[in-house]
């Protein structure tokens, strides 16, 4: 019993940390009015780009900063289009997200020659915490450090005057442009920060979690992000919170039929995929539920064109 | 046809072409100009990997589009699809739910025509189950706020999972590993003597909507909520109940699609859904290729389907990879997203000195 | 003491790119210390002289010197760096901001690094030597309009502004509002604080300004001291009196009431009331000219009647029937039509005239079930083109290719085409040709005398004068007056929607 929860505990951890890098940028990102679909693509760009690169240099770090350097470019290309040439955000977050799935299975293909998934790569050693007797509560590195960038975004959005100038464009940018701030510039480096942590996010889903990268690597997650941006009432210490929350139903959605087999000792593969749904309709209820009671930047996702 | 109404018919449509040349200039370079880039970005993507761009190209296109039958067959699902985006768009929803309401829309013809052993039945049941769940986001998004791309893409992953526990756990096929139930050879829907069946229900499907949009009132109730909600609201109308109505449309034709997909080509749904993944994303770059107009979306499915199946024969000589498509698709779809908004603006920066 | 020029703008003259003339070489001091009140109309270019001071505008020629320097400004920072501080209409606050928030990021732009605690002490040493209590954690818009004016002012002192810019400050206040906002300008005053006024109300301007300067169509056409000028006199000059254009040979007779308003209480977007407790009627037969300044209820008003917008309080009857509730489509089916004064709503951009020309009729167009009958529809759309000489290479034009004059006639067309039994229209001929406008007026005289009832909606006093048999004011929401046209001149209709009541005004 104590072992399910260590572990579930353990995956948890894990299953967190893309939900809520992505979570938290994106509520800075949106913050300043901007909104980025193409969480969904930069998590499978990077996962794939740490693929390539760890399995070549053998070095899972040097895959994380890659998939850190997609978040930026990503991020720069929304930027541009959704800021300075006035493209509707929502549609370009959508191409974006067929552009990243399109050029990683191609690559996938070309590189490997295989339509699922690529060979395994090195993964970024955890944290491992003996429990009692023989359970070891396993912490990965990065997990602590989503609940940092969840503080630290915090602080910054509320304590400090940059974090004043970004809400100020998120919520009336005319008013925030009279007043002396650049709105465009502003939205941009939000936005960049935004996908530079997804994408981190993403190259973790590989280097930390699967091991692997494979057709579905994400499977949504990009957009239970921003479902959890939403739910968090653009907070990011609620966004800390509900990346913890929707991770557990994601863990636990993988967890539970793989350990009904093991104690039954039947298989489940058909009914495994039931359990896939926990983390969706979770989602979608929760979202239900909270969207009338909460307030989105007033700004959001309608371009500013400067008069 | 008399000689008089004869010389009107042409004067007519040489006025309209005329009058709306314009337009139609505009459309023809924002189109050909996001599909430029797309060859553009993907020769380079494929020249990186160390294929040969235009030995590429000439494969697909040469072979993309020789066999008209297969070519038209494979641009039903797609076309339905497209549809699927642009109905709600053009009311101002955006609904990536296509696909899981093409999954539905097949799932439910596949039942339907296995106890029914009618395809009539069959692709009614799948584009009113498509219809339904277009209209369940519809109404999310109208009485509960909540935005239709969080709602349709959760709602796919739900459905995804849940059809996939269906096929592989309930209605598999015992002889057949991986595969659902099959559709009885007495409703299955064949090409008739090489003219695609399912690819003429599509089109008439597609003229149906035409006409909807265009010649009835819940169509031109549907555009101006979609154009401006404030004249929908001076004119009386309801902007709440068009937005269902468009969802309720976009979802029906993509449940059809679903439907003459399984009940016309793969008479069975494999328990990946491989055959239909993905189907319901492409849609959305053929709806803003055919620049949300029924007939446009006609031929951008068909020439997509052209590039799926180039890319099968593109993998089979070359060995480069028939994903090729995916990516063609984002970047169409990336470079339409700036020339939509480039006419909303255009339109607004009229009415403002229009103000003044 | 000699008087001290502070602002000297010479020989302004300001010309849009599309050819609109707003500034015909506009000459203006403003004496440091002073309150100078600028007066004028709708259209006056008030507004627009005072952009181009702040540096918002740039004059197409004409000189601006500033304590005697010329200056060349390329934007409001320019501006607000030589001490000049304005506070619009609109603010310039972010509404979901506190107070604090809101002064903290405008003096980010002048001081990178100040810090919240310091914007604090310097807004809490402001407030005591003005006498003022702001909450400073309050959020802005939550707070009465009053005080959100005090943050912009504040916000504008705190830059260090010595010359104060207010345009039509007290359009969004109550009585006791203007009565505090006064006091304060007064305090400013005397701290040695230059203020200019924008308005078009004639009793603030006795009531506070040294002196003003009146605008008409583009020009200055007096500075004056207040004190030396009365109100009467600040309406003649105002309001634009063309003895050339004689009153129409009115005519109609009146029929029975068809439109009974009640005690209307509407409020606007921000939930204040914007129409406060209206009564009104409404003859077959007459044309009922609705004058006041843009701002003033009009607009909910009419929307109430229309059903677009919903009353709280009150009723609206047409003939025996109680309409308050009726949804709008049902209120056009039984005889009531709308020509809002925005094209934006009247017409739907995207779609072309055709399309258009049915907008508010469409159930009228349906065959079969509900299959539109697009011939029918081009006839319309043919009629109203016709009828209304209305410039268009096709009836399939998209709608934006139309010149604004013409897609106004298409709009009113429209809705006239359609006889309706009660005509609303808001400001039918703004922007058209003097044919144009002719032929507009003269229709809405035919109409009148086919026996339908029109409520016209103007800021155009000849306008008013010419078609209305009655004549009603509206000033803050209230009805000033109303009665027979000859009961008022245009002279009285200015000092009525100046705000001033009737029982002062003397014939």
């Amino acid at each position: 019993m104590i072992e399910d929860i260590i572990n579930i505990i353990s995956n948890t951890l894990i299953s967190m940390v893309p939900l809520t890098l992505a979570s938290v940028g994106e509520v800075i990102t949106e913050k300043s009015g901007i909104v980025n679909i193409g969480l969904e693509g930069i998590f499978i760009l990077s996962a794939f780009t740490s693929t390539i690169v760890t399995f070549h240099t053998a070095d899972p770090y040097l895959g994380l900063i890659s998939g850190i350097i997609i978040g930026f470019l990503s991020g720069l290309l929304h930027g541009v289009i959704s800021i300075y040439l006035k493209g509707d955000q929502i549609i370009a977050g959508v191409g974006f997200n067929s552009l990243a799935y399109g050029v990683s299975l191609l690559s996938l293909v070309a590189i490997w020659r295989s339509h699922g998934s690529s060979p395994t790569v090195a993964k970024i050693p955890v944290i491992l915490i003996p429990i009692g007797g023989y359970t070891k509560l396993s912490i990965p590195p990065l997990s602590i450090i989503a609940i940092i960038v969840g503080i630290a975004a915090w602080w910054w959005l509320y304590k400090t005057p940059s974090g004043l100038k970004i809400r100020a464009c998120g919520e009336d940018p005319r008013s925030a442009e009279a007043m002396g701030v650049n709105v465009y510039s502003t939205r941009l480096y939000a936005t960049l920060i935004g996908s530079t942590l997804t994408g981190l996010g993403g190259a973790y889903l590989v280097v930390g979690w699967i091991g692997q990268f494979t057709k579905f690597i994400s499977a949504g997650r990009g957009f239970i992000a921003l479902a959890n941006v939403a739910f968090s009432n653009w907070n990011p210490l609620y966004a800390l919170m509900g990346g913890v929350f929707f991770g557990f139903f994601d863990a636990i959605s993988i967890y539970i039929p793989i350990k009904l087999q093991q104690t039954t000792g039947q298989v489940f593969t058909a009914e495994a995929s039931l359990f896939r749904i926990i983390p969706y309709l979770t989602t979608l209820i929760v979202v239900g539920i909270i969207m009338k009671k909460v307030r989105m930047p007033r700004a959001l996702g309608k371009p500013y064109i400067k008069e | 046809m008399s000689k008089g109404s004869l010389s009107k018919l042409i004067e007519t449509l040489s006025e309209r072409l005329l009058t709306e040349r314009r337009e139609y200039l505009a459309t023809l370079i924002e189109t050909s100009s996001s599909l430029i880039l797309a060859l553009l970005a993907g020769g380079i993507v494929l020249a990186v990997l160390g294929y040969d761009p235009l030995n590429v190209y000439n494969i697909l296109f040469r072979y993309g589009f020789g066999n008209i039958t297969y070519l038209l067959d494979k641009s039903t699902p797609l076309m339905m699809t497209g549809l699927a985006f642009a109905i709600p768009l053009i009311a101002g929803l955006f609904n990536i739910g296509g696909e899981s309401q093409l999954y539905i829309g097949a799932f439910i013809a596949l039942l339907a025509a296995y106890y029914t052993h009618s395809h009539v039945i069959g692709i009614l049941a799948g584009t009113i189950a498509g219809g339904l769940l277009g209209a369940f986001i519809g109404i999310l998004r109208v009485y509960r706020g909540i935005n239709e791309v969080i709602s349709s893409i959760m709602v796919n992953w739900i459905f995804f999972y849940l059809i996939i526990y269906l096929i592989s756990g309930v209605y598999y096929n015992p002889e057949r590993p991986h595969e659902s139930i099959p559709i009885p050879k007495d409703a299955r829907i064949y090409p008739i003597s090489n003219i695609s069946v399912i690819f003429a229900i599509a089109v008439l499907a597609s003229i149906l909507y035409y006409i909807i949009l265009f010649h009835t009132d819940i169509g031109y109730k549907m555009r101006v909520t979609g154009l401006s909600t404030a004249s929908a609201k001076y004119a009386g109308f309801n902007p709440d109940l068009s937005m269902i109505y468009s969802m309720l449309l976009g979802g029906a034709a993509a449940g059809l699609g679903g439907a003459l997909l399984v009940l016309g080509m793969t008479y069975s749904i494999d328990d990946m859904l491989s055959a239909v993944y993905g189907l319901g994303f492409t849609g959305i770059g053929i709806g803003l290729l055919g620049r949300l107009h029924p007939i446009g979306i006609i031929l951008a499915s068909i020439f997509f389907s052209g590039l799926l199946i180039g890319g099968q024969w593109v993998e089979l000589k070359t060995g480069a990879p028939p994903e090729l498509a995916d990516t063609l698709i984002g970047v169409i779809v990336i470079a339409l997203a700036i020339p939509y908004v480039y006419k909303l603006l255009v339109s607004r920066l009229i009415q403002r000195r229009v103000i003044e | 003491m000699l008087p001290e020029p502070i602002i000297e703008m010479e020989n302004i003259i300001k010309i849009y790119p599309d050819g609109v003339v707003a500034l015909k070489g506009v000459d203006l001091t403003i004496w440091k210390g002073e309150i100078h009140a600028i007066l004028g109309e709708n259209g006056a270019g008030k507004t627009t002289l005072m952009r181009i001071l702040y540096g918002e505008i740039k004059p197409t020629s004409g000189a601006i010197k500033i304590n005697g320097e010329e200056v060349d400004f390329h934007g409001p920072w320019d501006a607000i760096k030589r001490g000049i501080g304005m506070v619009y209409q609109h603010f310039t606050l972010i509404p979901t901001f506190t107070v604090l928030e809101n002064l903290h990021l405008s003096l980010l732009a002048l001081d990178e690094s100040i810090k919240a605690e310091d914007v604090e002490t310097l807004t809490r040493r402001l407030m005591d030597e003005l006498g003022l209590k702001i909450p400073l954690y309050d959020v802005v818009e939550d707070l009465p309009i009053g005080v959100q004016q005090r943050v912009e002012i504040i916000k504008t002192l705190l830059r260090k502004a010595n010359i104060l810019i207010l345009d039509e400050p007290t359009s969004v206040l109550t009585p006791i509002e203007v009565e505090e906002l006064f006091k304060m300008l007064r305090k400013l005053k005397k701290l040695g604080i230059t203020i200019i006024f924008i308005t078009h109300k004639l009793r603030e301007v006795k009531a506070i300004s040294d002196r003003v300067t009146i605008m008409r169509r583009g020009k200055v056409v007096a500075t004056l001291y207040t004190s030396k000028v009365s109100e009467e006199e600040l309406a003649r000059l105002t309001v634009d009196i063309d003895l050339t254009s004689k009153p129409k040979i009115r005519g109609g007779i009146r029929g029975r009431r068809i439109l009974s308003i009640n005690d209307l209480w509407v409020r606007d977007e921000r939930g204040l009331d914007a129409v406060k407790g209206v009564s009104l009627e409404l003859y077959e037969g007459e044309i009922l000219g609705l004058a006041g300044v843009q701002g003033n209820g009009q607009k909910e008003l009419i929307e109430a009647i229309v059903g677009i917008r919903r009353a709280y309080r009150g009723s609206i009857k047409y003939l025996d029937q109680d309409i308050t509730s009726l949804s709008v489509g049902d209120r056009y089916k039984l005889g009531i039509s709308y020509v809002p004064d925005s094209r934006n709503i009247g017409l739907v951009y995207g779609m072309n005239l055709t399309e258009n020309s049915i907008l508010t009729n469409l159930h009228n167009y349906l065959s079969g079930i509900r299959v539109i009958n697009w011939s029918e529809a081009y006839r319309t759309a043919d009629k109203i083109v016709r009828e209304y000489n209305v410039v268009a290479p096709s009836l399939r034009s998209p709608i934006q290719y139309l010149s604004g004059g013409n897609q106004q006639k298409v709009m009113v067309g429209r809705e006239a085409t359609r006889e309706p039994k009660v005509f609303i229209v808001s400001e039918p001929t703004h922007g058209l040709d003097v044919r144009a406008t002719r032929f507009i007026r003269n229709m809405l005289v035919k109409l009148r005398d086919l026996g339908k009832s029109i409520l016209l909606v103007s800021t155009d006093l000849d306008e008013i004068m010419e078609l209305s048999n009655r004549i009603a004011v509206i000033y803050g929401g209230r009805i000033m007056s109303v009665g027979d046209k000859n009961e008022y001149t245009i002279k009285k209709l200015g000092l009525l929607m100046g705000g001033i009541h009737e029982q002062r005004i003397t014939k």
